[in-house]
């Protein structure tokens, strides 16, 4: 049992990045189920639309704000931004920000499409929101060969309220609306995941990497990510313990290393691929650069911050900078 | 802490408890997500055909493009293709690449091929699909032989809403029914008897012996499974160096490193020649007279000599 036990374990530990993506879209349809069965009660009135659709939409414009703020990529960008004002104002470095943006939107948006599928695949919100259009065109179409009440009493369909119009016809309504619902939320789906496969295929097809660098780099990403919180505790912990000694015990503090500011700012940046010499990451560039002396006669004009790249960084390399949420 | 202690043992100790626990949990969530996803026919002229056929065919896009997904050997073939079309057609053959290509394609759609053949052998889908057909052959086909309210009323069959009379509708849908399930088990026989085609095809041409064969296929396996941890305890051994040169403040230790021309052969897709007694390009590679030794000091990247003093 327990070799069963470790072989799933190294499966999932395999396929981390894919199982992270199905977690997140399970729980997602799990929180809608909540939600449509506990909090969510169209009110049947002139508010069906306005109500139907917040609930559509609110919680997947939450679940993108989220996703934006637990990307580490995002305060990597951002922080420090204001004081750089000499940086801002360069078209290239607005293109530059615009495409990292674009790549921690990929990520972020897959808990709001989910919750927005799985939403469409229920049914009850897209129901509730289109029985409370006004549109007459629309309201026809819903209402052919139906009894002539229909139309003033589509609002009331949803609570099976309505008094003029018999049980059947309104059933039948709802179930096109239904059927409606669940074609687009399949629709839906479809096309993310086949618009998913072809950037994927789009960015591994421009990848100045091989398969096997390509593999290793992402563990290499995440290792150096793991290792660099665990270096950074024991600094911390190190350099905290040295000055309270010395302030407790009324004695000089001891010599100790640690990284100028100089160094911390340059390994916060992006990491930036250039075609002359490749780093697995940006601290892996400043160490083999910033302290090896032969190199740094080598490469005396580039700076680490690489201002001026020649090409910009690859969209197979996104990983690179995402730490701890390696996707 | 001690109790903790002992409540973890008792869990440790009921670990096949806990693993069906867990896979019960786990179907029923499944079958609440299908649930939820429940069909429901909308039983109107315009809609069925549409929905039948949505239902039918979404599922199996979606496994497709995930079978895709997952498929290593796809984006092993694939990965910097555009910078390097010559890739595709290693040692001049691009008869292999397209070989690849179709093993590939034919190993991801194994799962929508199920899917499609366990919806027809349900039935439900097909039937509500096939009771909102327009066209006019069908239609004579289905109605042969019964009252004109048949055609009107069609549509309507699949929720047992129709007009029609409870036998006719009966018999209609046992009709779909049936056509459904012999459309299955057709898929399924077409299926197996292509798989058992391609194998036997490809074992025939096989340059190898079976028992050769056998070996190959593990040491493949066993190759990528090592690749993995090697590739983990480098990552660790270089992020390690990389991090105390930072935090120390001092130049980095010399680090052995294969270099890109190495991995760009390494990632190529072996093909088999009888002349040669390697069972992968890695084995190819380390084998190889020519092979320079001297490792990178630094692992840094020249990928063309001519474009790197421009």
């Amino acid at each position: 049992m327990m070799d069963k036990f470790q072989t799933v374990l190294k499966i999932f530990q395999k396929q981390k990045t894919s199982l992270g993506f199905g977690l997140v879209a399970l729980l997602t349809a799990g929180g809608e189920q909540i939600f449509s069965s506990v909090v969510f009660k169209c009110p049947c009135s002139g508010w069906n639309f306005s109500y139907g659709m917040v609930f559509l939409l609110v919680p997947a414009l939450a679940l993108l704000v989220l996703g934006y703020i637990m990307s580490n990529k995002t305060w990597k960008l951002f922080t420090g931004l204001c004081l750089r004002k000499s940086k801002c104002c360069h078209f290239k470095y607005f293109c530059a920000c615009g495409v990292v943006f674009f790549q921690i939107t990929t990520t972020a948006v897959v808990a709001p499409v989910s919750w927005i599928a799985v939403a469409l695949l229920n049914g009850n919100y897209f129901e509730c929101a289109v029985t409370g259009v006004n549109v007459s065109v629309f309201t026809n179409h819903l209402c052919d060969g139906k009894s002539p009440q229909c139309q003033d009493e589509l609002y009331k369909f949803p609570c099976g309220r309505a008094t003029h119009v018999p049980q059947s016809d309104s059933n039948d309504v709802l179930a096109t609306i239904r059927a409606e619902s669940q074609v687009l939320g399949w629709l839906l789906i479809a096309s993310i995941m086949v618009f998913n496969l072809l950037l994927t295929c789009v960015a591994r097809c421009n990848s100045p990497v091989s398969y096997l660098q390509l593999k290793f780099w992402r563990v290499y990403a995440q290792r150096e990510s793991d290792l660099l919180e665990k270096y950074t505790a024991d600094h911390a912990e190190k350099l905290a313990e040295r000055n309270l000694k010395s302030f407790f015990q009324h004695t000089l503090p001891e010599p100790v290393t640690t990284p100028p500011n100089q160094a911390w700012e340059k390994i916060s940046s992006l990491y930036r691929f250039s075609t002359r010499d490749h780093y697995y990451s940006i601290l892996h560039k400043y160490v083999e650069m910033c302290h090896d002396p032969a190199e740094a006669r080598d490469n005396r004009l580039s700076s680490v911050r690489s201002d001026g790249p020649d090409t910009a960084t690859p969209a197979v390399l996104a990983f690179v900078d995402e730490g701890k949420m390696m996707l | 802490m001690d109790n903790f202690q002992t409540v973890l043992r008792f869990f440790m100790n009921q670990k096949a408890t806990i693993g069906y626990s867990f896979m019960a949990l786990l179907t029923i969530g499944g079958e609440r997500i299908f649930s939820m996803v429940s069909f429901q026919c909308p039983c109107n002229h315009d809609q069925n055909f549409a929905y039948g056929l949505t239902f039918l065919l979404g599922p199996g896009l979606v496994l497709l493009v995930l079978g895709l997904f997952f498929s290593s050997r796809l984006w092993r073939l694939y990965t910097g293709c555009c910078l390097n079309p010559i890739k595709l057609c290693p040692r001049g053959n691009c008869f292999t690449c397209l070989k690849v290509f179709v093993k590939i394609f034919s190993g991801a759609c194994v799962a929508p091929i199920m899917w499609l053949c366990v919806a027809l052998l349900n039935g439900t889908f097909y039937e509500c699909a096939v009771s909102g057909l327009d066209d006019n052959l069908v239609l004579d086909l289905f109605c042969k032989n019964k009252t004109m309210m048949c055609r009107e009323e069609l549509a309507r069959v699949p929720c047992s809403k129709s007009k029609l009379p409870s036998d006719l509708n009966l018999e209609l849908l046992l009709m779909f029914r049936a056509q459904s399930q012999i459309l299955g088990w057709c898929i399924i026989i077409i299926s197996a008897v292509l798989g058992l085609l391609g194998t036997c095809y490809t074992n025939c041409r096989s340059k190898v012996s079976y028992l050769q064969l056998t070996f190959w296929k593990l040491y493949k396996e066993k190759e990528k499974e090592q690749f993995d941890t090697f590739a983990m305890e480098y990552a660790s051994k270089l992020a390690e160096r990389n991090l105390k040169s930072f935090f120390e403040n001092r130049a980095p230790e010399i680090f052995p490193f294969p270099n890109h021309k190495a991995w760009e052969e390494i990632s190529a897709l072996y093909t088999f020649s009888k002349s040669e007694q390697y069972y992968s390009t890695l084995q190819r590679y380390v084998e190889r007279d020519d092979r320079d030794y001297c490792p990178e000091e630094r692992p840094v990247m020249q990928l063309d000599p001519g474009t790197e003093r421009s």
